[in-house]
C-alpha cells in the first residue's frame, strides 16, 4: 500500500502540469529576484565590486530566463510577473524588484496552501 | 607528535572542509529552515570524524586502501558495482567543483566561465603533477582558511547566539506542513551526503598510505580528524547561520553559489566579499583536486595498479593517465553547459547511494583483529561506526524518493 502511494506520488511529481507543477519555478524566480534586489542594495552602498555585480546580474538573468521558459502555463499571472522581472534593467531599484517578488511570494503561498 | 605538523594538519583540514555542495546546502538550509538544520551538520560531522578516524587507523595499521578492501570484502561483482557507482559519483562531484571554481573566478575577474573552467582544470592538473602529495593538500587547505571570514561575519552581524545554540539540539521545527517536512527531510539527507562524501574517506585513507603512516601516527591522525573537521564544520555552520539571519528574512533561497559571498560583504564591504570569494575559490579547488585523485586512487587500487603521488608520474603511468583523463572528463561535463547547481544535486544524490558500500568494508576490516591487532575498533568506535552505517543506509534509501517528492528541495 505504502509502496503504491509512493509510486503514485513520484509519478505525479514527475509528470504534473499547471500552477502546482510551476511552483518550484515560481519559488526560484522569487528567490532570484530577491537576490538581485539584495545585490543592487549592497552595490548602492558601495559594498560590492563592479565585476561581481555585473557577473551576478548576468547569472541571475540567465537563471530567471530558465525558470521562465520552464513554466507550463505561460500566460498565468506569475508568468507575467516573472517576465516583468526579466524586463527590469540590471541596476533596477531594489524596491521595484522586491515589489515584484512580493507578488510572486503571495502567489507561491496561495499555491502552497491550496 | 610534531606540534608544527599537527597544527598544519588541523589547519589544512579546517580550510579544506567546505566544498561546493556544503556551501550551497548550508546557505539554502539556513534561508529555508533558519537554524533548525544546524544539528544535522554537527551530527554528520561526528559521522565523518568517526569514519576518517577508522580509515586512518586502518591505513596506518593494516596498510590497506579502501578499494583494495572493497574487492576482497565485497567480492568482485559487488566490488565492481561499487567501483562504477563511485566513479560516477566522484566524477559528477569533481565536475561540480570545477564548475564552482570557474564560477568564483568569474565573480572575481569577470572572465568568461568556460575559459576559466579550462584554465583552472589546467592549473589543477599542473599542481597535482608538480606538488608532492602533502603540499597538494596543504596549499589548497591552508588558503581555504580565508573562509574564516564567514565566521567573523557571524560575529559582526550580532547573530542570535541563543538561537544558534538551540540549533545544535536535534529537533524538527513545529508546525511544518507535510510538504515542508519532506523538504526538511531532503535537506537533512543532502547535508549528511555533503558532509560525509565518499571521496573524503578514499582520499584520507589513500593519503595515509601515501605518507606511510604507521601505528605511531594514529594519535596524530585522530587529533587532526577530530579538531580539523569539527572546526571546519563550524565554518559551514557559520554560512548556514549567516544565511538564516541575512537571507531568510529577505526571501532569498540562494540559487547561485556566489550569493553566499554576500554574507561577508554585508558586514565587511568589498574586502569581505573578496576574502569570501578567495576562500571559496581555494576550498572548492581543493575539493576538485581531492575528488579527482580519490577517483584515480579507487580505480588503481581496485585493479591492483601501482599508484600514488609519492612516485614520479611516469613511475605509476596508468594511475597518472587515469587522474588526467578523469579531470578532462569532469571538465567535458562542465563544458556541456550543465548548471552547476544541478551538478551539485546529482553529486549529492549519487554520493549518498554509494556511501553505505564505501563504509561497510572499512568497518568490517577495522574489526578484524588479524589485520588490526591491538588497534582493532574499541567499543566506542564500533558502536558509532555501526550507528552511522545504519543512518547512511536509511538516508540512501530515502534520498531518491525525497528528491522527486520535493523537486530537489524546491517544494
Amino acid at each position: 500500500m505504502l509502496r503504491k502511494s509512493l509510486l503514485v506520488a513520484l509519478l505525479l511529481a514527475g509528470c504534473s502540469k499547471g500552477p502546482q507543477a510551476d511552483l518550484q519555478y515560481i519559488k526560484q524566480a522569487r528567490s532570484l529576484g530577491s537576490e538581485w534586489a539584495l545585490i543592487n542594495e549592497q552595490a548602492r552602498q558601495g559594498k560590492l565590486t563592479r565585476v561581481y555585480v555585473s557577473s551576478m546580474h548576468q547569472w541571475l538573468r540567465q537563471q530567471l530566463q530558465t525558470s521562465s521558459s520552464a513554466l507550463s502555463v505561460p500566460n498565468a499571472r506569475y508568468a507575467i510577473e516573472i517576465h516583468a522581472l526579466l524586463q527590469q534593467p540590471d541596476d533596477a531599484p531594489p524596491q521595484e524588484l522586491r515589489a515584484r517578488c512580493a507578488v510572486l511570494k503571495q502567489i507561491e503561498d496561495q499555491l502552497e496552501s491550496a | 607528535m610534531n606540534p608544527l605538523e599537527l597544527t598544519l594538519g588541523i589547519m589544512t583540514a579546517v580550510g579544506g572542509f567546505v566544498d561546493i555542495s556544503e556551501l550551497v546546502f548550508a546557505a539554502k538550509a539556513g534561508s529555508t529552515f533558519g537554524y533548525a538544520l544546524i544539528w544535522v551538520f554537527a551530527f554528520s560531522t561526528i559521522g565523518i570524524i568517526v569514519f576518517s578516524e577508522i580509515s586512518g587507523r586502518v591505513a596506518a595499521t593494516a596498510k590497506q586502501p579502501v578499494f583494495n578492501l572493497m574487492r576482497h570484502r565485497l567480492g568482485l561483482k559487488l566490488g565492481l558495482i561499487t567501483l562504477a557507482a563511485s566513479i560516477v559519483s566522484n566524477l559528477i562531484t569533481c565536475a561540480a567543483e570545477i564548475g564552482g571554481v570557474a564560477l568564483v573566478l568569474n565573480y572575481l575577474t569577470g572572465a568568461p566561465y568556460f575559459l576559466m573552467a579550462i584554465l583552472m582544470a589546467a592549473v589543477m592538473i599542473a599542481s597535482i603533477w608538480v606538488l608532492p602529495f602533502q603540499w597538494i593538500e596543504r596549499t589548497y587547505g591552508l588558503l581555504g582558511l580565508f573562509m574564516i571570514v564567514f565566521a567573523a561575519a557571524l560575529v559582526a552581524i550580532h547573530a542570535p547566539w541563543g538561537k544558534i545554540a538551540g540549533g545544535f539540539v536535534p529537533h524538527v521545527p513545529h508546525g511544518l506542513s507535510t510538504k515542508e517536512l519532506l523538504t526538511f527531510g531532503y535537506f537533512a539527507v543532502a547535508i549528511i551526503s555533503a558532509v560525509m562524501f565518499p571521496y573524503e574517506v578514499y582520499f584520507y585513507s589513500s593519503g595515509g598510505i601515501e605518507e606511510q603512516w604507521g601505528p605511531k601516527d594514529i594519535l596524530t591522525s585522530r587529533v587532526t580528524a577530530i579538531l580539523g573537521m569539527a572546526l571546519g564544520s563550524l565554518l559551514a555552520i557559520s554560512i548556514l547561520a549567516n544565511s538564516a539571519q541575512l537571507f531568510g528574512p529577505a526571501n532569498v533561497d540562494p540559487e547561485l553559489p556566489g550569493t553566499a559571498a554576500l554574507e561577508a560583504a554585508i558586514p565587511f564591504g568589498k574586502w569581505g566579499l573578496i576574502l569570501a570569494l578567495l576562500g571559496m575559490f581555494f576550498a572548492i579547488a581543493g575539493a576538485a583536486v581531492e575528488t579527482c585523485m580519490a577517483n584515480a586512487y579507487s580505480i588503481a587500487q581496485f585493479f591492483g595498479w601501482i599508484w600514488g603521488r609519492h612516485k614520479k608520474p611516469w613511475e605509476a603511468p596508468r594511475f597518472t593517465i587515469t587522474w588526467i583523463v578523469l579531470f578532462l572528463l569532469a571538465l567535458a561535463i562542465v563544458l556541456t553547459g550543465v548548471d552547476v547547481m544541478m551538478l551539485v544535486e546529482f553529486a549529492i544524490l549519487f554520493s549518498i547511494l554509494v556511501l553505505p558500500l564505501t563504509y561497510l568494508p572499512v568497518l568490517l576490516l577495522s574489526e578484524d583483529r588479524k589485520y588490526m591487532r591491538e588497534y582493532v575498533n574499541g567499543r566506542l568506535a564500533k558502536t558509532l561506526g555501526w550507528f552511522y552505517f545504519a543512518v547512511i543506509t536509511v538516508a540512501a534509501v530515502a534520498a531518491l524518493p525525497l528528491y522527486f517528492l520535493t523537486s530537489g528541495g524546491n517544494g
